[in-house]
């Protein structure tokens, strides 16, 4: 190899056999990560233009929402994510124990982030929210609510199937730090996503 | 991971307390009925904080190649801003041809 291609190899930007200075399996779940982000992009790029163009008031959400509430969602969330990276961490320095702990206690924060979300779909829809209309006014504020954690809480779904999967295999022995390590990925992106949702959603 | 030295999970409390910190002072600013264009500046500027912090700390984007975060970051932002120029313009046309 000529000198300079090889320097271009080296560079920052030169590719080579790992372009972003990662394995492959972390730069693939980053690639996934990065077309996941899209979908929930997309979702709530339509949800900004559908209230843009609502000719009818939005409606505010602490009078429809308990926000309290889902400050406390929130709450669960950041909270797990606390705790996964640091099952992720002790996984790399081979503390077994503290990742399975850790792991187990992001797994009940996953688990009582859904309970609260299935508590807040039953009772939207109990007050009346559908998909076609709402007592609140425009009916795409019930859709957009449905669309937007619906798809947010099938992630934290899959996530939690992941970490239970995850935490079977590490108490056996059979998952290295790097798994965990994919597991924490997913688990944090679910959380950013949710900060989004939240802020833009709820809030605003 | 450079932090090798101290408690390696500390930098995860601590990154827990200032999330819930900006989640309590966002709280505080929707209750508080805020102008509405500060109320937006406010929690868009902190909901940019917390992803930060989250991508960085908790996905430890900051320990990563510049390159890996500006493919994460950039694209996402880049991508959003066409999408949503795209779904108006998109809209406009649908919703003329609908009326018509």
């Amino acid at each position: 190899m000529h000198g300079s291609d090889a320097a271009v190899l080296e560079a920052h930007w030169g590719g080579g056999a790992a372009p972003f200075g990662a394995s492959w399996q972390k730069t693939m779940m980053w690639i996934f990560i990065v077309t996941d982000g899209l979908l929930f992009s997309g979702l709530l790029c339509g949800y900004a233009f559908l209230r843009h163009i609502s000719p009818v008031p939005w409606p505010r959400q602490s009078e429809v929402f308990s926000i309290p509430f889902i400050a406390l969602m929130t709450f669960i969330l950041i909270t797990s994510s606390m705790t996964m990276g640091t099952a992720v961490t002790a996984a790399r320095l081979g503390d077994r124990r503290r990742a399975i702990n850790n792991l187990a206690f992001t797994i009940f924060g996953g688990l009582s982030f859904l309970g609260c979300q299935a508590y807040e779909w039953s009772h939207f829809i109990h007050e009346g929210a559908r998909l076609t209309s709402n007592p609140w006014g425009p009916p795409q504020f019930a859709q957009t609510f449905f669309v937007l954690t619906g798809f947010h809480g099938s992630h934290v779904f899959s996530g939690l199937v992941i970490l239970i999967i995850t935490l079977i295999r590490t108490s056996m022995g059979k998952t290295p730090a790097q798994g965990v390590e994919m597991a924490g990925l997913y688990w944090h992106f679910v959380d950013l996503v949710w900060v989004f949702i939240f802020t833009l959603f709820y809030l605003l | 991971m450079s932090e090798t030295t101290g408690n390696p999970y500390r930098i995860y409390r601590v990154t827990w307390i200032i999330l819930l910190i900006i989640t309590m002072a966002m709280l505080a600013a929707e209750a508080f009925h805020l102008p509405r264009i500060f109320l937006i500046v406010f929690l868009l500027a902190f909901m940019m904080v917390k992803a930060t912090m989250i991508g960085g700390n908790f996905m430890h984007l900051r320990y990563e190649r510049p390159s890996l975060a500006l493919m994460v970051a950039g694209g996402i932002l880049i991508t959003s801003l066409i999408l949503y120029s795209f779904i108006s313009r998109e809209f406009g046309y649908i919703s003329r041809h609908l009326s018509n």
